[in-house]
């Protein structure tokens, strides 16, 4: 192949794909996209190896957060709310009307998670820089859902649930006020 | 077939280029409400914000944005920024005892024009870096302009 056929296969291909490029960045931007998780605020549901070098790959989902979709329990993204920069991972305790019992960096022991808000919380209580530690976080800073663990294929499959506990007293009308709270 | 599934790759793709330009340089939006009278109109004005202040420099006293609702993530509000981190603020100047507030790391003091009838940082505190989406500096509509920093020096007496 001459060096001119070259070059015009590399531009028939730039053509094809350049196009494409903004595609991409929207679909990781707004569908799915890779990450690895860095830290141990997570343990044991991400990272459980003590090793730093392992790193766990997982799936966000951005489609659920533009659509609005927060659970409890769900483990999210989101950007840090001291340091905007910064992206953190997390488990949604509470949403808005939930009291949640707090934990010691926080300075009261009872906190009513006000409108537009959540309590998040690492799962690793000792390591974590959560909700303890800088109060409800706007859920507008939440950026993606993590539905899968991809990489340690031996882990493979749907971040794992964590119980609930009885720290937290979900509000009326909240859709697991009558199963949880009754039993207390 | 081919030319149908051709029009519509591009359509594609220009959709999603123009959503890029959105979320990286600039985009519009309306925004209505009495918050911000005296600079923007009660009953509605098309203003364009940037995101790129916030990205290589920052933003400052003074400048107009446009910020997620802290109250709800599915509603814009368009406010002024009255303290960047490190701030000393007055929380609600129009009240008799007046307590000030040291805006946190990362955080922004944000008020509106009217303060009469604003819902802003006296009801929801200090609002995250994170959450603040661009800074206005043009109306588009009504009678088009641009919107800089609304700051002015006051003369000081000593």
């Amino acid at each position: 192949m001459s060096f001119t056929a070259f070059g015009t296969a590399t531009r028939q291909f730039l053509k094809l794909c350049l196009p494409w490029v903004p595609v991409g960045i929207y679909f990781v931007e707004h569908g799915y996209s890779l990450g690895t998780v860095h830290g141990r605020s997570m343990q044991p549901t991400l990272n459980p190896d003590s090793n730093m070098l392992r790193k766990d790959v997982v799936l966000f989902n951005h489609w659920a957060i533009d659509r609005f979709d927060y659970q409890i329990g769900d483990v999210v993204t989101l950007r840090h709310p001291d340091q905007p920069e910064k992206t953190i991972i997390k488990r949604i305790i509470a949403l808005e009307g939930d009291v949640v019992q707090t934990r010691p960096p926080y300075s009261e022991d009872y906190v009513r998670i006000p409108r537009g808000h959540c309590w998040i919380e690492g799962d690793e209580m000792f390591h974590s820089n959560d909700s303890n530690r800088f109060g409800p976080v706007p859920l507008g800073l939440i950026k993606a859902k993590v539905d899968y663990i991809l990489y340690p294929f031996d882990r493979f499959g749907k971040v794992p649930d964590k119980p609930r506990g009885n720290r937290i007293h979900y509000a009326p009308g909240h859709r697991l006020y009558n199963r949880l709270n009754d039993i207390e | 077939m081919s030319r149908y599934l051709r029009s519509t790759a591009l359509v594609v793709q220009v959709a999603c280029g123009i959503q890029l330009f959105n979320e990286n340089i600039a985009e519009f939006t309306w925004c209505f409400g009495p918050s911000m009278l005296p600079t923007l109109n009660m009953t509605g004005d098309i203003v364009a914000y940037e995101h790129l202040t916030q990205r290589f420099s920052k933003l400052d006293t003074g400048d107009l944005v446009v910020a997620v609702s802290p109250l709800d993530p599915s509603k814009l509000v368009c406010k002024r920024i009255i303290g960047v981190p490190g701030d000393k603020v007055c929380i609600n100047p129009v009240s008799l005892h007046r307590q000030y507030i040291t805006v946190p790391p990362g955080h922004y003091w944000l008020m509106g024009d009217n303060l009469n009838n604003s819902t802003d940082s006296r009801v929801y505190g200090p609002v995250s870096g994170g959450l603040i989406l661009g800074r206005v500096f043009a109306r588009l509509w009504p009678s088009p302009k641009w919107l800089g920093n609304g700051m002015e020096e006051i003369m000081e007496f000593v």
